[in-house]
Protein backbone atom coordinates (compact mmCIF):
# COMPACT_ATOMS: atom_id res chain seq x y z
CA UNK A 1 0.00 0.00 0.00
CA UNK A 2 2.81 2.38 0.90
CA UNK A 3 4.54 1.57 -2.35
CA UNK A 4 1.35 2.39 -4.24
CA UNK A 5 1.03 5.71 -2.44
CA UNK A 6 4.63 6.55 -3.24
CA UNK A 7 4.59 5.48 -6.86
CA UNK A 8 1.16 6.47 -8.12
CA UNK A 9 1.38 10.29 -7.72
CA UNK A 10 4.68 10.74 -9.61
CA UNK A 11 3.41 8.31 -12.21
CA UNK A 12 0.33 10.49 -12.62
CA UNK A 13 2.54 13.52 -13.16
CA UNK A 14 4.51 11.58 -15.74
CA UNK A 15 1.34 10.73 -17.65
CA UNK A 16 0.29 14.40 -17.58
CA UNK A 17 3.69 15.58 -18.79
CA UNK A 18 3.75 13.08 -21.64
CA UNK A 19 0.21 14.05 -22.59
CA UNK A 20 1.13 17.74 -22.61
CA UNK A 21 4.21 16.92 -24.61
CA UNK A 22 2.09 14.99 -27.12
CA UNK A 23 -0.35 17.87 -27.47
CA UNK A 24 2.38 20.46 -27.77
CA UNK A 25 4.12 18.48 -30.45
CA UNK A 26 1.14 17.35 -32.51
CA UNK A 27 -1.34 20.19 -32.04
CA UNK A 28 0.54 23.35 -31.12
CA UNK A 29 3.59 22.99 -33.33
CA UNK A 30 3.22 23.28 -37.07
CA UNK A 31 4.66 20.28 -38.92
CA UNK A 32 7.65 22.27 -40.20
CA UNK A 33 8.52 23.30 -36.61
CA UNK A 34 7.90 19.88 -35.10
CA UNK A 35 11.64 19.08 -35.03
CA UNK A 36 11.87 21.37 -31.98
CA UNK A 37 9.81 18.91 -29.97
CA UNK A 38 9.24 15.61 -31.71
CA UNK A 39 6.21 13.64 -30.60
CA UNK A 40 6.85 11.19 -27.76
CA UNK A 41 5.62 8.23 -29.77
CA UNK A 42 8.10 9.10 -32.53
CA UNK A 43 10.90 9.36 -29.98
CA UNK A 44 10.10 5.94 -28.60
CA UNK A 45 9.66 4.43 -32.07
CA UNK A 46 12.86 5.79 -33.55
CA UNK A 47 15.14 5.63 -30.49
CA UNK A 48 14.03 2.56 -28.60
CA UNK A 49 12.09 0.36 -31.04
CA UNK A 50 14.65 0.61 -33.80
CA UNK A 51 17.11 -2.21 -33.24
CA UNK A 52 20.17 -0.35 -34.53
CA UNK A 53 19.53 2.89 -32.73
CA UNK A 54 18.72 1.07 -29.53
CA UNK A 55 21.97 -0.90 -29.79
CA UNK A 56 23.93 2.34 -30.25
CA UNK A 57 22.24 3.92 -27.26
CA UNK A 58 22.68 0.91 -25.00
CA UNK A 59 26.32 0.46 -25.96
CA UNK A 60 27.00 4.11 -25.15
CA UNK A 61 25.02 3.86 -21.93
CA UNK A 62 26.94 0.76 -20.88
CA UNK A 63 30.22 2.54 -21.46
CA UNK A 64 29.09 5.60 -19.50
CA UNK A 65 27.87 3.38 -16.69
CA UNK A 66 31.24 1.69 -16.64
CA UNK A 67 33.03 5.05 -16.53
CA UNK A 68 30.76 6.28 -13.76
CA UNK A 69 31.21 3.14 -11.69
CA UNK A 70 34.97 3.04 -12.16
CA UNK A 71 35.24 6.69 -11.14
CA UNK A 72 32.89 6.16 -8.22
CA UNK A 73 34.89 3.17 -7.02
CA UNK A 74 38.13 5.14 -7.16
CA UNK A 75 36.50 8.12 -5.42
CA UNK A 76 35.17 5.79 -2.75
CA UNK A 77 38.53 4.17 -2.01
CA UNK A 78 40.51 7.40 -2.18
CA UNK A 79 37.83 9.32 -0.26
CA UNK A 80 37.50 6.84 2.60
CA UNK A 81 41.28 6.44 2.80
CA UNK A 82 41.94 10.17 2.97
CA UNK A 83 39.17 10.67 5.53
CA UNK A 84 40.68 7.90 7.66
CA UNK A 85 44.05 9.56 7.36
CA UNK A 86 42.62 12.93 8.36
CA UNK A 87 40.78 11.39 11.31
CA UNK A 88 44.04 10.13 12.73
CA UNK A 89 45.63 13.48 13.43
CA UNK A 90 44.29 17.00 13.73
CA UNK A 91 47.27 18.44 11.91
CA UNK A 92 46.65 16.15 8.94
CA UNK A 93 43.04 17.23 8.81
CA UNK A 94 44.01 20.87 9.07
CA UNK A 95 46.54 20.45 6.27
CA UNK A 96 44.45 18.36 3.88
CA UNK A 97 40.82 19.30 4.38
CA UNK A 98 41.09 22.73 2.76
CA UNK A 99 42.12 20.97 -0.44
CA UNK A 100 39.16 18.65 -0.21
CA UNK A 101 36.96 21.73 0.05
CA UNK A 102 38.80 23.22 -2.88
CA UNK A 103 37.68 20.20 -4.93
CA UNK A 104 34.16 21.31 -4.28
CA UNK A 105 34.62 25.01 -4.93
CA UNK A 106 36.98 25.09 -7.87
CA UNK A 107 35.02 25.19 -11.13
CA UNK A 108 35.61 21.60 -12.18
CA UNK A 109 34.78 22.38 -15.78
CA UNK A 110 37.77 24.72 -15.83
CA UNK A 111 40.11 21.90 -14.83
CA UNK A 112 38.83 19.47 -17.41
CA UNK A 113 40.92 20.70 -20.35
CA UNK A 114 44.01 20.15 -18.19
CA UNK A 115 43.06 16.50 -17.81
CA UNK A 116 42.93 16.07 -21.55
CA UNK A 117 46.27 17.78 -21.83
CA UNK A 118 47.83 15.40 -19.29
CA UNK A 119 46.00 12.12 -19.71
CA UNK A 120 44.69 12.20 -23.26
CA UNK A 121 41.20 12.68 -24.56
CA UNK A 122 39.82 9.21 -23.89
CA UNK A 123 38.73 6.79 -21.22
CA UNK A 124 41.26 7.70 -18.52
CA UNK A 125 40.32 11.35 -18.53
CA UNK A 126 36.60 10.54 -18.48
CA UNK A 127 37.09 8.41 -15.38
CA UNK A 128 39.15 11.15 -13.74
CA UNK A 129 36.39 13.68 -14.29
CA UNK A 130 34.00 11.34 -12.49
CA UNK A 131 36.49 11.01 -9.61
CA UNK A 132 36.72 14.77 -9.36
CA UNK A 133 32.93 15.08 -9.19
CA UNK A 134 32.44 12.23 -6.72
CA UNK A 135 35.35 12.57 -4.32
CA UNK A 136 34.30 15.33 -1.95
CA UNK A 137 31.01 13.91 -0.66
CA UNK A 138 32.76 10.68 0.27
CA UNK A 139 35.54 12.49 2.13
CA UNK A 140 33.25 14.89 3.97
CA UNK A 141 30.69 12.30 5.03
CA UNK A 142 33.23 9.67 6.03
CA UNK A 143 35.15 12.16 8.11
CA UNK A 144 31.95 13.29 9.78
CA UNK A 145 31.07 9.68 10.56
CA UNK A 146 34.49 8.85 11.97
CA UNK A 147 34.28 11.91 14.19
CA UNK A 148 30.78 11.26 15.48
CA UNK A 149 31.75 8.39 17.78
CA UNK A 150 30.08 8.66 21.16
CA UNK A 151 32.36 9.76 24.00
CA UNK A 152 31.28 6.83 26.14
CA UNK A 153 32.40 4.43 23.43
CA UNK A 154 35.75 6.17 23.18
CA UNK A 155 36.12 5.89 26.96
CA UNK A 156 35.32 2.22 26.78
CA UNK A 157 38.05 1.59 24.24
CA UNK A 158 40.54 3.71 26.18
CA UNK A 159 39.69 1.86 29.34
CA UNK A 160 40.39 -1.53 27.85
CA UNK A 161 43.63 -0.40 26.29
CA UNK A 162 42.65 -0.35 22.61
CA UNK A 163 45.31 0.95 20.22
CA UNK A 164 44.74 3.42 17.44
CA UNK A 165 44.14 0.81 14.75
CA UNK A 166 41.81 -1.27 16.90
CA UNK A 167 39.83 1.83 17.70
CA UNK A 168 39.62 2.74 14.03
CA UNK A 169 38.65 -0.73 12.88
CA UNK A 170 36.32 -1.82 15.65
CA UNK A 171 34.78 1.49 16.66
CA UNK A 172 35.18 4.43 14.29
CA UNK A 173 34.62 2.70 10.96
CA UNK A 174 31.53 0.76 12.08
CA UNK A 175 30.12 3.96 13.58
CA UNK A 176 30.76 5.76 10.29
CA UNK A 177 29.06 3.19 8.06
CA UNK A 178 25.72 5.05 7.64
CA UNK A 179 27.53 8.33 6.93
CA UNK A 180 29.79 6.63 4.42
CA UNK A 181 26.74 5.34 2.58
CA UNK A 182 25.16 8.77 2.64
CA UNK A 183 28.31 10.11 1.02
CA UNK A 184 28.23 7.33 -1.52
CA UNK A 185 24.64 8.17 -2.44
CA UNK A 186 25.50 11.80 -3.08
CA UNK A 187 28.62 10.78 -4.97
CA UNK A 188 26.73 8.32 -7.15
CA UNK A 189 24.55 11.13 -8.46
CA UNK A 190 27.60 13.27 -9.05
CA UNK A 191 29.35 10.39 -10.81
CA UNK A 192 26.58 10.13 -13.41
CA UNK A 193 26.84 13.84 -14.11
CA UNK A 194 30.61 13.51 -14.28
CA UNK A 195 30.38 10.69 -16.80
CA UNK A 196 28.14 12.71 -19.13
CA UNK A 197 30.26 15.84 -18.74
CA UNK A 198 33.45 13.85 -19.39
CA UNK A 199 31.91 12.65 -22.65
CA UNK A 200 31.45 16.20 -23.84
CA UNK A 201 35.15 16.86 -23.55
CA UNK A 202 36.89 13.57 -24.23
CA UNK A 203 35.73 12.05 -27.45
CA UNK A 204 38.42 9.58 -28.33
CA UNK A 205 37.50 5.91 -28.32
CA UNK A 206 34.04 4.43 -27.88
CA UNK A 207 31.36 7.09 -27.44
CA UNK A 208 29.47 7.33 -24.16
CA UNK A 209 25.91 8.55 -23.78
CA UNK A 210 27.03 12.18 -23.38
CA UNK A 211 28.82 12.02 -26.66
CA UNK A 212 25.82 10.53 -28.41
CA UNK A 213 23.73 13.40 -27.10
CA UNK A 214 26.17 15.84 -28.64
CA UNK A 215 26.32 13.95 -31.92
CA UNK A 216 22.54 13.71 -32.18
CA UNK A 217 22.18 17.39 -31.37
CA UNK A 218 23.98 18.11 -34.61
CA UNK A 219 22.24 15.40 -36.60
CA UNK A 220 19.05 15.40 -38.60
CA UNK A 221 17.02 13.10 -36.33
CA UNK A 222 15.84 15.11 -33.31
CA UNK A 223 13.97 12.03 -32.04
CA UNK A 224 17.36 10.46 -31.28
CA UNK A 225 18.50 13.54 -29.37
CA UNK A 226 15.41 13.35 -27.18
CA UNK A 227 15.76 9.58 -26.85
CA UNK A 228 19.36 9.84 -25.69
CA UNK A 229 18.64 12.67 -23.25
CA UNK A 230 15.75 10.69 -21.76
CA UNK A 231 17.87 7.59 -21.47
CA UNK A 232 20.67 9.42 -19.66
CA UNK A 233 18.11 10.93 -17.27
CA UNK A 234 16.69 7.52 -16.62
CA UNK A 235 20.18 6.26 -15.96
CA UNK A 236 20.79 8.97 -13.38
CA UNK A 237 17.45 8.24 -11.77
CA UNK A 238 18.12 4.51 -11.51
CA UNK A 239 21.56 5.07 -10.01
CA UNK A 240 20.09 7.50 -7.49
CA UNK A 241 17.30 5.13 -6.51
CA UNK A 242 19.65 2.19 -6.10
CA UNK A 243 22.14 4.04 -3.91
CA UNK A 244 19.47 5.88 -1.95
CA UNK A 245 17.80 2.54 -1.25
CA UNK A 246 21.05 1.02 -0.08
CA UNK A 247 21.88 4.03 2.10
CA UNK A 248 18.42 4.01 3.63
CA UNK A 249 18.60 0.33 4.44
CA UNK A 250 22.00 0.71 6.05
CA UNK A 251 20.84 3.72 8.05
CA UNK A 252 17.66 2.06 9.28
CA UNK A 253 19.61 -1.05 10.21
CA UNK A 254 21.92 1.11 12.28
CA UNK A 255 19.10 3.11 13.81
CA UNK A 256 17.03 0.12 14.78
CA UNK A 257 20.06 -1.07 16.67
CA UNK A 258 20.70 2.22 18.41
CA UNK A 259 21.37 1.63 22.09
CA UNK B 1 46.48 -6.56 51.92
CA UNK B 2 47.30 -3.66 49.65
CA UNK B 3 44.49 -1.48 48.39
CA UNK B 4 42.98 -1.96 44.93
CA UNK B 5 42.46 1.76 44.63
CA UNK B 6 44.05 4.59 46.52
CA UNK B 7 43.00 8.18 45.87
CA UNK B 8 45.12 10.68 47.80
CA UNK B 9 44.36 14.38 48.16
CA UNK B 10 43.01 14.68 44.66
CA UNK B 11 41.91 18.02 43.26
CA UNK B 12 40.51 18.30 39.82
CA UNK B 13 39.82 21.40 37.82
CA UNK B 14 38.68 21.21 34.21
CA UNK B 15 40.40 23.31 31.55
CA UNK B 16 37.39 25.65 31.48
CA UNK B 17 38.04 26.49 35.14
CA UNK B 18 35.27 24.37 36.69
CA UNK B 19 36.53 22.96 39.97
CA UNK B 20 35.12 19.44 40.25
CA UNK B 21 36.96 17.89 43.18
CA UNK B 22 38.69 19.34 46.19
CA UNK B 23 41.04 17.28 48.34
CA UNK B 24 39.39 13.87 47.95
CA UNK B 25 41.03 10.80 49.50
CA UNK B 26 39.68 7.28 49.60
CA UNK B 27 40.72 3.63 49.53
CA UNK B 28 39.09 0.50 48.25
CA UNK B 29 40.45 -2.73 49.73
CA UNK B 30 40.05 -6.14 48.05
CA UNK B 31 36.55 -7.47 48.57
CA UNK B 32 35.28 -4.14 49.82
CA UNK B 33 32.23 -2.35 48.44
CA UNK B 34 32.50 1.42 48.75
CA UNK B 35 29.80 3.83 47.58
CA UNK B 36 30.00 7.53 46.99
CA UNK B 37 26.73 9.46 47.27
CA UNK B 38 26.30 13.12 46.58
CA UNK B 39 24.04 15.68 44.91
CA UNK B 40 23.89 15.93 41.13
CA UNK B 41 26.88 17.60 39.55
CA UNK B 42 29.07 17.18 42.63
CA UNK B 43 31.99 15.69 40.76
CA UNK B 44 31.16 12.04 41.48
CA UNK B 45 31.60 11.09 37.86
CA UNK B 46 34.86 12.99 37.70
CA UNK B 47 36.05 10.93 40.65
CA UNK B 48 35.18 7.76 38.81
CA UNK B 49 36.86 8.87 35.60
CA UNK B 50 39.98 9.65 37.60
CA UNK B 51 39.87 6.25 39.27
CA UNK B 52 39.48 4.59 35.84
CA UNK B 53 42.49 6.46 34.51
CA UNK B 54 40.40 8.31 31.91
CA UNK B 55 41.43 11.60 33.50
CA UNK B 56 44.61 12.75 35.20
CA UNK B 57 44.08 14.71 38.43
CA UNK B 58 45.16 18.33 38.61
CA UNK B 59 46.74 17.59 41.98
CA UNK B 60 47.16 14.51 44.16
CA UNK B 61 47.60 10.92 43.08
CA UNK B 62 45.47 8.00 42.00
CA UNK B 63 47.02 4.56 42.48
CA UNK B 64 45.58 1.27 41.34
CA UNK B 65 46.76 -2.12 42.55
CA UNK B 66 47.56 -4.99 40.24
CA UNK B 67 44.66 -6.91 38.74
CA UNK B 68 42.07 -6.17 36.15
CA UNK B 69 39.47 -3.44 36.12
CA UNK B 70 35.85 -3.56 35.08
CA UNK B 71 33.78 -0.46 34.45
CA UNK B 72 30.03 0.04 34.19
CA UNK B 73 28.75 3.47 33.23
CA UNK B 74 25.30 4.97 33.42
CA UNK B 75 25.03 4.59 29.67
CA UNK B 76 25.50 0.92 28.77
CA UNK B 77 27.76 1.99 25.86
CA UNK B 78 26.99 -1.12 23.82
CA UNK B 79 28.03 -1.24 20.19
CA UNK B 80 24.76 -1.38 18.23
CA UNK B 81 26.22 -3.32 15.31
CA UNK B 82 27.37 -6.20 17.49
CA UNK B 83 25.23 -8.94 18.96
CA UNK B 84 24.91 -9.21 22.72
CA UNK B 85 27.51 -11.98 22.85
CA UNK B 86 30.00 -10.01 20.75
CA UNK B 87 29.42 -6.97 22.94
CA UNK B 88 30.21 -8.99 26.03
CA UNK B 89 33.31 -10.32 24.34
CA UNK B 90 34.55 -6.82 23.57
CA UNK B 91 36.45 -6.09 26.77
CA UNK B 92 38.12 -9.50 26.65
CA UNK B 93 38.79 -9.01 22.95
CA UNK B 94 40.53 -5.68 23.53
CA UNK B 95 42.62 -7.41 26.17
CA UNK B 96 43.63 -9.89 23.47
CA UNK B 97 42.31 -13.01 25.13
CA UNK B 98 42.12 -15.99 22.77
CA UNK B 99 38.85 -16.46 20.94
CA UNK B 100 37.75 -19.67 22.65
CA UNK B 101 38.52 -18.20 26.06
CA UNK B 102 36.56 -15.02 25.49
CA UNK B 103 33.67 -16.95 23.99
CA UNK B 104 33.38 -19.15 27.07
CA UNK B 105 33.81 -16.20 29.41
CA UNK B 106 31.15 -14.24 27.55
CA UNK B 107 28.73 -17.13 27.79
CA UNK B 108 29.47 -17.57 31.47
CA UNK B 109 28.99 -13.86 32.15
CA UNK B 110 25.71 -13.72 30.19
CA UNK B 111 24.48 -16.71 32.12
CA UNK B 112 25.28 -14.98 35.40
CA UNK B 113 23.31 -11.85 34.53
CA UNK B 114 20.38 -13.94 33.35
CA UNK B 115 20.70 -13.22 29.63
CA UNK B 116 21.91 -16.59 28.38
CA UNK B 117 19.02 -16.73 25.93
CA UNK B 118 19.81 -13.37 24.37
CA UNK B 119 23.36 -13.96 23.13
CA UNK B 120 22.33 -13.55 19.51
CA UNK B 121 20.12 -10.47 19.99
CA UNK B 122 21.10 -6.94 19.01
CA UNK B 123 21.25 -4.32 21.78
CA UNK B 124 18.59 -2.24 20.01
CA UNK B 125 15.99 -4.92 20.65
CA UNK B 126 16.60 -5.05 24.42
CA UNK B 127 15.05 -3.03 27.25
CA UNK B 128 17.11 -0.54 29.25
CA UNK B 129 17.52 -2.96 32.14
CA UNK B 130 18.67 -5.75 29.85
CA UNK B 131 21.19 -3.46 28.17
CA UNK B 132 22.59 -2.61 31.56
CA UNK B 133 22.90 -6.32 32.29
CA UNK B 134 24.84 -6.77 29.05
CA UNK B 135 27.11 -3.93 30.09
CA UNK B 136 27.60 -5.61 33.46
CA UNK B 137 28.34 -8.93 31.77
CA UNK B 138 30.94 -7.25 29.55
CA UNK B 139 32.83 -6.10 32.63
CA UNK B 140 32.30 -9.43 34.43
CA UNK B 141 33.86 -11.33 31.52
CA UNK B 142 37.19 -9.78 32.48
CA UNK B 143 36.84 -11.26 36.00
CA UNK B 144 37.88 -7.91 37.46
CA UNK B 145 39.43 -7.48 40.87
CA UNK B 146 38.10 -3.94 40.97
CA UNK B 147 34.75 -2.75 39.64
CA UNK B 148 33.97 0.89 39.01
CA UNK B 149 30.30 1.81 38.72
CA UNK B 150 29.12 5.24 37.62
CA UNK B 151 25.41 5.45 38.51
CA UNK B 152 24.82 2.26 36.57
CA UNK B 153 21.13 2.07 37.36
CA UNK B 154 20.46 5.80 37.30
CA UNK B 155 18.46 5.74 34.08
CA UNK B 156 16.28 2.77 34.99
CA UNK B 157 12.84 2.53 36.53
CA UNK B 158 12.56 1.74 40.23
CA UNK B 159 11.60 -1.93 39.89
CA UNK B 160 14.34 -2.76 37.39
CA UNK B 161 16.71 -0.79 39.50
CA UNK B 162 16.15 -2.69 42.72
CA UNK B 163 16.20 -6.02 40.91
CA UNK B 164 19.54 -5.20 39.31
CA UNK B 165 20.84 -4.02 42.67
CA UNK B 166 19.93 -7.35 44.23
CA UNK B 167 21.62 -9.22 41.37
CA UNK B 168 24.73 -7.11 41.77
CA UNK B 169 24.79 -7.89 45.46
CA UNK B 170 24.66 -11.59 44.60
CA UNK B 171 27.55 -11.25 42.16
CA UNK B 172 29.54 -9.33 44.73
CA UNK B 173 28.98 -11.98 47.38
CA UNK B 174 30.01 -14.72 45.00
CA UNK B 175 33.10 -13.05 43.56
CA UNK B 176 34.28 -10.77 46.32
CA UNK B 177 35.62 -8.09 43.99
CA UNK B 178 36.37 -4.62 45.26
CA UNK B 179 33.95 -1.96 44.09
CA UNK B 180 33.66 1.79 43.92
CA UNK B 181 30.02 2.62 43.31
CA UNK B 182 28.86 6.10 42.42
CA UNK B 183 25.17 6.81 43.02
CA UNK B 184 22.73 9.46 44.13
CA UNK B 185 20.44 6.92 45.75
CA UNK B 186 20.93 6.58 49.50
CA UNK B 187 18.94 3.33 49.64
CA UNK B 188 21.05 1.81 46.90
CA UNK B 189 24.26 2.84 48.61
CA UNK B 190 23.24 1.46 52.00
CA UNK B 191 21.97 -1.78 50.46
CA UNK B 192 25.15 -2.53 48.61
CA UNK B 193 28.05 -1.04 50.53
CA UNK B 194 30.44 -1.79 53.32
CA UNK B 195 31.14 1.93 53.55
CA UNK B 196 29.27 4.94 52.20
CA UNK B 197 31.14 8.16 51.50
CA UNK B 198 29.08 11.34 51.35
CA UNK B 199 30.20 14.05 49.00
CA UNK B 200 29.42 17.77 48.97
CA UNK B 201 28.15 19.87 46.09
CA UNK B 202 30.74 21.07 43.61
CA UNK B 203 33.62 21.27 44.09
CA UNK B 204 33.21 17.81 45.63
CA UNK B 205 34.68 17.14 49.04
CA UNK B 206 34.11 14.10 51.23
CA UNK B 207 31.86 15.15 54.11
CA UNK B 208 31.26 11.95 56.00
CA UNK B 209 31.87 8.25 56.03
CA UNK B 210 29.23 5.81 57.20
CA UNK B 211 30.07 2.16 57.93
CA UNK B 212 27.32 -0.31 57.02
CA UNK B 213 27.86 -3.37 59.23
CA UNK B 214 24.67 -5.20 58.14
CA UNK B 215 24.67 -8.87 57.15
CA UNK B 216 24.14 -9.75 53.52
CA UNK B 217 21.85 -10.19 51.75
CA UNK B 218 20.21 -7.15 53.24
CA UNK B 219 16.58 -6.50 53.95
CA UNK B 220 15.88 -2.97 52.86
CA UNK B 221 13.31 -2.10 55.47
CA UNK B 222 14.65 -3.20 58.85
CA UNK B 223 15.07 -0.64 61.65
CA UNK B 224 18.86 -0.80 61.45
CA UNK B 225 18.72 -0.20 57.73
CA UNK B 226 16.50 2.81 58.26
CA UNK B 227 18.82 4.22 60.88
CA UNK B 228 21.86 3.95 58.62
CA UNK B 229 20.02 5.41 55.66
CA UNK B 230 18.91 8.30 57.87
CA UNK B 231 22.51 8.84 58.93
CA UNK B 232 23.65 9.08 55.29
CA UNK B 233 20.71 11.34 54.43
CA UNK B 234 21.48 13.64 57.32
CA UNK B 235 25.08 13.96 56.19
CA UNK B 236 23.84 14.80 52.69
CA UNK B 237 21.32 17.34 53.98
CA UNK B 238 23.85 18.93 56.26
CA UNK B 239 25.52 19.91 53.05
CA UNK B 240 22.42 21.15 51.26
Amino acid sequence: MRIVRRVVPPLGVLVLVVAAWFVASNVLLKPDRRFLLPSPDAVVRISYLDRYHLADLLRALALSAQVALAGLAIAFVVGVASAVLMSQARWLERSLYPYAVLLQTVPILALIPLFGYWFGFGYVSRVLVVVLFALFPVIANTLFGLRSVDRGHHDLFTLYGAGRLTRLWKLQLPTAVPSIFTGLRVSAGAAVIGAVVGDFFFKQGQPGIGQLIQNYSQGTTPELLFGSVLLSSLFGLVVFLVFAGVARRVASWHESNES
Amino acid sequence: MSALLTVSDVDHTYPDGTAALDGVSLRVAPGEFVSVVGPSGCGKSTLLRLAAGLLTPSAGTVGRGAGSLGCVFQDPTLLPWRTVRRNVELAAELHRLPRAERRSRAEGALDRVGLAGFAGARPGTLSGGMRMRVSLARALALRPDLFLFDEPFGALDEITRSRLGADLEGLFQADGFGALFITHSVVEAVTLSDRVLVMSARPGRLLAEVEIPLDRPRARFGPEFGELAEKVSTALRGEA
